[in-house]
């Protein structure tokens, strides 16, 4: 089964956390290949609840904590995913990338080109990213655009539990490295503040969700609001908003950066004229300039407003609560923009 | 026959308040016996509660509440 609609047939809802960690359930049990490894996955279940009950139905030997060493177990998943097996490894803050990349962008990403096609790197990379709850500078960023500009790894973001669960079974099937950004609001843990538009109906069965493809959560002609995880729910707040002024927004959720599905940005950019790209990541140099330039480069383009962007100032994350969530985008700063960009057509 | 839904006396160790983190049923959905209905943090632990019989919930307590042992946070209509 793949699909790319969310279905509202069950009643059973699920939190992100849930949902990727049955996913992850349904994987182990159908493929002895699968394993995951990383900080307090095991008995704990993750920091953000996303493997739980799996120490408990698999065991250390397919459960593996390991020490504080994100070098040496991504390291050693690199090692095992070309050996044969599909590992899932954690990276508990994306903000810890710092200590392990060369084995994520030179080992990672890179066998398979090095190797001529020869070796497969079949790992799963989940980490989580964003902040709002005040934990500071190294434990809040997003870093989507980091990841997505470096070549030979997917990556995807989800913004609800539906589309989580159909990411996670297609990340852990698919032959290349993938690269799992879940938002920390989005995770159903009260104390990083609980966004309730993630935790939606989740179908029991395995099913996969098209790595590559967005989806039109909400349509409109007015304007395309495009966002990814967290900042999805900032977009739909703000379609509320603006419909109770007359204007209609669409909202377009990307779920994946790589690849990036232009062609279901340019479309509702083609039907709107105007677009508002919102995210939580830096605002120079990553996805929010990447979408724009996108719409804006392609020769059918025919905007009527110049594009504009919510994003994250370009300063490292404040740790004190007003100035944090002064910083971060939200659903009146996104509605703003679209006052100003009516004011300046 | 309505039954009250309340957080066991039992859940958590101590008698710290918590909240209720996440309903995994709409309010008014059908479940059934030993379904996982909701979620509650108690300092940064989470704890499942389960529908002790089968019916029709009501929510009572939503999602952000802060809940005590024994708070009453749905109703089931069977």
């Amino acid at each position: 089964m793949s699909t790319n609609a969310s279905t509202a047939t069950a009643t059973r809802k699920l939190t992100i956390a849930r949902a990727m960690a049955e996913a992850t359930a349904q994987e182990m049990r159908a493929d002895p290949r699968v394993f995951v490894m990383g900080e307090d996955v095991g008995p704990l279940g993750g920091v953000f609840g996303n493997t739980r009950g799996l120490f408990d139905e698999f065991g250390p030997d397919r459960v593996r904590d390991t020490p504080i060493s994100e070098t040496a177990f991504i390291g050693a998943a690199v090692g095992a995913a070309s050996d044969g097996m599909r590992p899932i490894v954690e990276l508990m803050f994306v903000d810890f990338f710092g200590v392990c990349m060369d084995a994520i962008y030179n080992l990672m990403a890179k066998n398979t080109y090095f190797s001529g096609g020869k070796v497969k790197v079949p790992m799963v990379l989940m980490t989580s990213t964003g902040g709002g709850y005040s934990d500071a500078g190294q434990h809040s960023q997003c870093l989507y655009g980091t990841f997505a500009h470096l070549p030979g790894m997917k990556v995807v973001v989800p913004s609800n539990a539906f589309d989580a669960k159909g990411l996670m079974t297609a990340a852990i099937r698919d032959d290349n490295p993938v690269v799992f950004m879940y938002h920390k609001a989005l995770q159903g843990m009260g104390w990083l503040g609980t966004e309730k538009g993630a935790t939606v109906p989740v179908p029991e069965e395995s099913y996969s969700v098209e790595i590559g493809r967005a989806a039109v959560v909400r349509e409109g002609h007015d304007v395309t609001l495009v966002s990814l995880g967290v900042g999805v729910h900032h977009c739909l707040r703000a379609a509320k908003a603006l419909e109770e002024e007359g204007f209609s927004a669409e909202v377009v959720d990307l779920r994946s950066l790589v690849p990036l599905d232009r062609d279901t940005v340019r479309a509702s950019v083609a039907r709107t004229g105007r677009l508002i790209v919102v995210d939580e990541d830096y605002h120079s140099y990553g996805v929010s300039g990447e979408i724009i330039a996108s719409v804006a480069e392609h020769a059918g383009c025919r905007l009527k407003a110049a594009p504009k962007r919510v994003a994250y100032p370009d300063i490292p994350i404040p740790f004190a609560p007003t100035m944090e969530q002064w910083a971060l985008p939200n659903a009146d700063k996104v509605v703003a923009a679209f006052h100003q960009m009516m004011r300046e057509s | 026959m309505t039954t009250e839904i309340a957080v066991p006396e039992d859940l958590w160790e101590g008698d710290t308040e918590g909240v209720i983190t996440s309903w995994l049923v709409s309010d008014g959905a059908e479940v059934a016996q030993g379904d996982l209905v909701a979620e509650v943090m108690v300092e940064k632990a989470q704890y499942e509660i389960e529908a002790p019989l089968s019916g029709r919930l009501a929510i009572v307590k939503e999602e952000d509440e802060v809940v005590a042992k024994g708070s009453v946070i749905a109703t089931l209509e069977s």
